[in-house]
């Protein structure tokens, strides 16, 4: 086995797995911040209820975001060594940005979030989830800012041999950038629509007693899916024109792509400068996913009178719909990724160059361990996920109100 | 304009480990055969500082790629053991900790405990490994080859390892003394009473070792820092100590504070200024001044980041500030 191989294995199985749980991330934190502002504004306790139950899921699914996202981190350095060598100089400050201005923040906001119910007042509990969502969304975007920048390298100079920043601002004016990113917070708020709308159907196909709040959440899903999802399409196909001009490999044939093949023949030395065909399949699944979840749109009119659970065969549609967007993200994130290969930074750093002197001993070991770890973990929180949706609103850990003081020395309770 | 970006690399990561030092030493504690209702408590005590402490370590590593990217890939790969050790350690604790309460049963929630117990061991053996790493040096050559991993593995690197073991058990153990109720402090106090002398030794043959390893004294630029920081981290223990006798938790947490942040400084100051020495080729070793990104880069990150970090360590203190005091009933619980 190669190290080249089992570093690019070990990106894509973490990356993979971080991305799964990022999109519900994006999507179910800006909705909790509409039920929980719904809530503060109209005192209505069906609101709080929600934010706790959607909150409680919200939550555990953060767990793995973190996880993977700390491994992800540590790899750059670990398999990618090359990489921080020769273009870290620009490539590093976005995610260091990143880091500092908002997952810190998130982070220390969450914690507060999760603790903070009946401590503190609810217009500062309140601030701190729209402090979480604000922060959650200037990650994806330096997130976003780092990879365009591998897609399409800009605003920097080679000097000996290594990239050095000269111009930030076209780092920020990509044209690989601003239809990605909203293509993918398009993702997330499907991702988080139809999750939230397929939960609530299998209650409401189970005849919940919690009829109300079901109801209200079905409603609030399937009508944040079928607007992103319009949002979703148009980011998609809009990416068709910059991509392809920058990144003239990545769609398939053309004069542009073999006049530039032609150039890196030259320049890096004769190579296989086309992408694996997995990334062209990746992109036409992903279209008929997408479409697919655009027919969700006929469901709206449903909403009328609650048809669409009076009808109960839409519930099981929306039901039969939530592995889409999960299998969608990872098929869109195949299409950008592979489609660049074999360049880690377009046209300017091959793949291989950019991979940890170590040796493949080591790199199958972290392959390995790492898979098992992360791969354990996400399926232990599945598991989790679907136990605690499956339980219902009745009576969510999160914002639990505290046990009365009974006796005379404070314990806390333990259910 | 390197030294302070190194600085704040540096505070960041001994923040890092004195913060993240109580969340494993607490996650070692829970070892102990303790009623569940016990364990549950001592977890929530950490509970909403956990995730503030746990992003000193992603934003560390956010400068170190952002101001310094040459050395995150030669630091993190050359010392590939120690970090992924560490790293592990770190994903356990993380998913361990958040996700331990969500069964209802007893016995699952034994089982997570066990897994936070494995991460909380795995990340404070870690992170000492790679400080030792760094203070005895890497294989580096000019063409940047490195063959295996073996040259991690020393007497130094084991005893500075198990040192930051016991140095975060009694941080743990010390920060329950400060934040459980006081009714239950007393069993925790005196655990930390007893830590306390075991972490005295355990630094005290790290020190030996790492006086006799001719690798550590190669690499050391700066003996006096290498000298008087071990005599510092001792005399911080030895303030702990006399702290917790005299029943000031507060005072004891200090210094066990002290005890985890010197460690970093030590490395950070003992080799200046290199940041990472090379044992087989003297020149190829990388300076802090190579390791740094060029100029346009750390002037553009000073201009964003910098402003910020006063709103960064406000919303920490606010934290710290909103759930201060000892645990009580009136906290909800949800680890």
């Amino acid at each position: 086995m190669n190290t080249l191989l089992l570093a690019r294995l070990q990106f894509a199985t973490t990356t993979s797995i971080h991305f799964l749980f990022v999109v519900v991330t994006l999507g179910l934190v800006t909705l909790l911040v509409g039920l929980q502002t719904a809530g503060y504004l109209t005192g209505k306790p069906i609101y709080e209820r929600l934010t706790r139950f959607w909150g409680q899921l919200y939550v555990i699914n953060y767990v793995l975001g973190i996880a993977t996202g700390i491994v992800m981190e540590f790899q750059f350095g670990l398999n990618w060594s090359g990489l921080s060598r020769y273009v870290g100089n620009v490539f590093g400050a976005p995610l260091a940005i990143e880091t500092l201005v908002a997952f810190f923040l998130e982070s220390t906001f969450l914690g507060m979030w999760i603790f903070g119910w009946h401590r503190l007042r609810r217009g500062v509990h309140l601030a701190l989830l729209w402090g979480v969502a604000l922060t959650a969304y200037a990650s994806a975007f330096w997130i976003m800012v780092a990879n365009s920048w591998l897609q399409h390298p800009v605003g920097y100079e080679v000097r000996d041999g290594i990239a050095h920043l000269t111009d930030f601002g076209a780092l920020l004016t990509n044209p690989t950038l601003g239809f990605a990113f909203g293509h993918v917070v398009s993702a997330g708020l499907v991702t988080g629509g139809v999750l939230m709308a397929a939960v609530s159907a299998w209650h409401l196909i189970r005849r919940t007693p919690d009829f109300a709040l079901f109801r209200t959440s079905l409603r609030l899903g399937v009508l944040t899916t079928a607007i992103s999802v319009v949002f979703l399409i148009g980011f998609g196909f809009a990416q068709f024109g910059p991509v392809g001009r920058v990144q003239p490999t990545k769609f398939g044939g053309g004069p542009e792509r073999d006049a530039l093949v032609a150039e890196w023949t030259a320049r890096f030395g004769p190579g296989d400068y086309t992408p694996p065909a997995l990334s062209s399949v990746g992109l036409g699944f992903m279209i008929l996913i997408g479409f697919t979840l655009f027919l969700g749109t006929l469901l709206v009119p449903l909403l009328f009178r609650d048809w669409i659970i009076r009808l109960r065969f839409p519930l099981w549609l929306v039901l039969l719909a939530l592995p889409l967007p999960f299998v969608a993200v990872l098929l869109g994130w195949i299409a950008r990724e592979v489609g660049r290969q074999p360049w880690v930074a377009y046209g300017l750093l091959p793949t291989g160059q950019a991979v940890s002197p170590v040796g493949a001993g080591t790199m199958l070991t972290s392959l390995i361990g790492f898979s098992l770890l992360l791969g354990t973990l996400a399926v232990t929180n599945w598991v989790l996920l679907a136990r605690h949706a499956a339980r219902g609103a009745a009576d969510p850990a999160l914002g639990r109100p505290p046990a009365p003081d009974a006796d005379t020395h404070p314990e806390p309770v333990f259910a | 304009m390197e030294l302070a970006w190194y600085a704040l690399l540096g505070l960041f990561f001994a923040t890092y480990l004195v913060l993240g030092g109580y969340d494993y030493g607490v996650g070692l504690l829970l070892a102990r055969r303790t009623a569940p209702a016990t364990r549950r408590a001592a977890l929530n005590a950490v509970g909403p500082f956990f995730l503030g402490n746990e992003v000193w370590l992603v934003a560390a590593v956010g400068i170190l790629f952002g101001a310094f990217p040459t050395l995150e890939g030669e630091l993190l790969s050359r010392l590939y053991p120690a970090v992924l050790g560490a790293l592990a350690g770190v994903v356990l604790v993380t998913a361990g900790v958040q996700l331990r309460s969500r069964p209802a049963g007893e016995r699952a929630r034994a089982g997570w405990d066990r897994v936070v117990v494995t991460g909380s061991a795995l990340a404070a053996l870690g992170w000492g490994a790679l400080l030792a790493g760094l203070l005895q040096g890497v294989p580096l050559r000019a063409d940047g080859h490195v063959a295996g991993m073996t040259h991690v593995f020393t007497p130094f690197v084991a005893a500075a390892a198990l040192a930051m073991l016991t140095l975060v058990a009694a941080q743990g153990a010390t920060f329950l003394t400060l934040r459980l109720p006081a009714t239950e402090v007393a069993p925790v106090a005196r655990l930390a009473r007893r830590l306390i002398p075991v972490a005295f030794a355990t630094v005290g043959a790290a020190t030996v070792l790492g006086l006799l390893s001719d690798r550590v004294r190669a690499a050391v630029v700066q003996p006096a820092a290498a000298v008087l920081l071990p005599l510092a981290l001792v005399a911080a223990l030895l303030a702990a100590r006399t702290a917790l006798r005299w029943r000031r938790p507060g005072l004891a947490f200090a210094a066990t504070s002290a005890a985890l942040a010197l460690p970093v400084l030590l490395v950070g100051a003992a080799l200046w200024p290199w940041a990472l020495v090379s044992t087989v080729e003297p020149g190829a070793g990388l300076t802090v001044a190579d390791a740094a990104a060029s100029g346009p880069t750390l002037r553009l990150l000073g201009w964003l980041t910098l402003p910020l970090l006063p709103a960064l360590l406000g919303f920490q203190a606010m934290c710290w500030w909103v759930f201060r005091g000892r645990t009580d009933g009136r906290a909800p619980v949800y680890w």
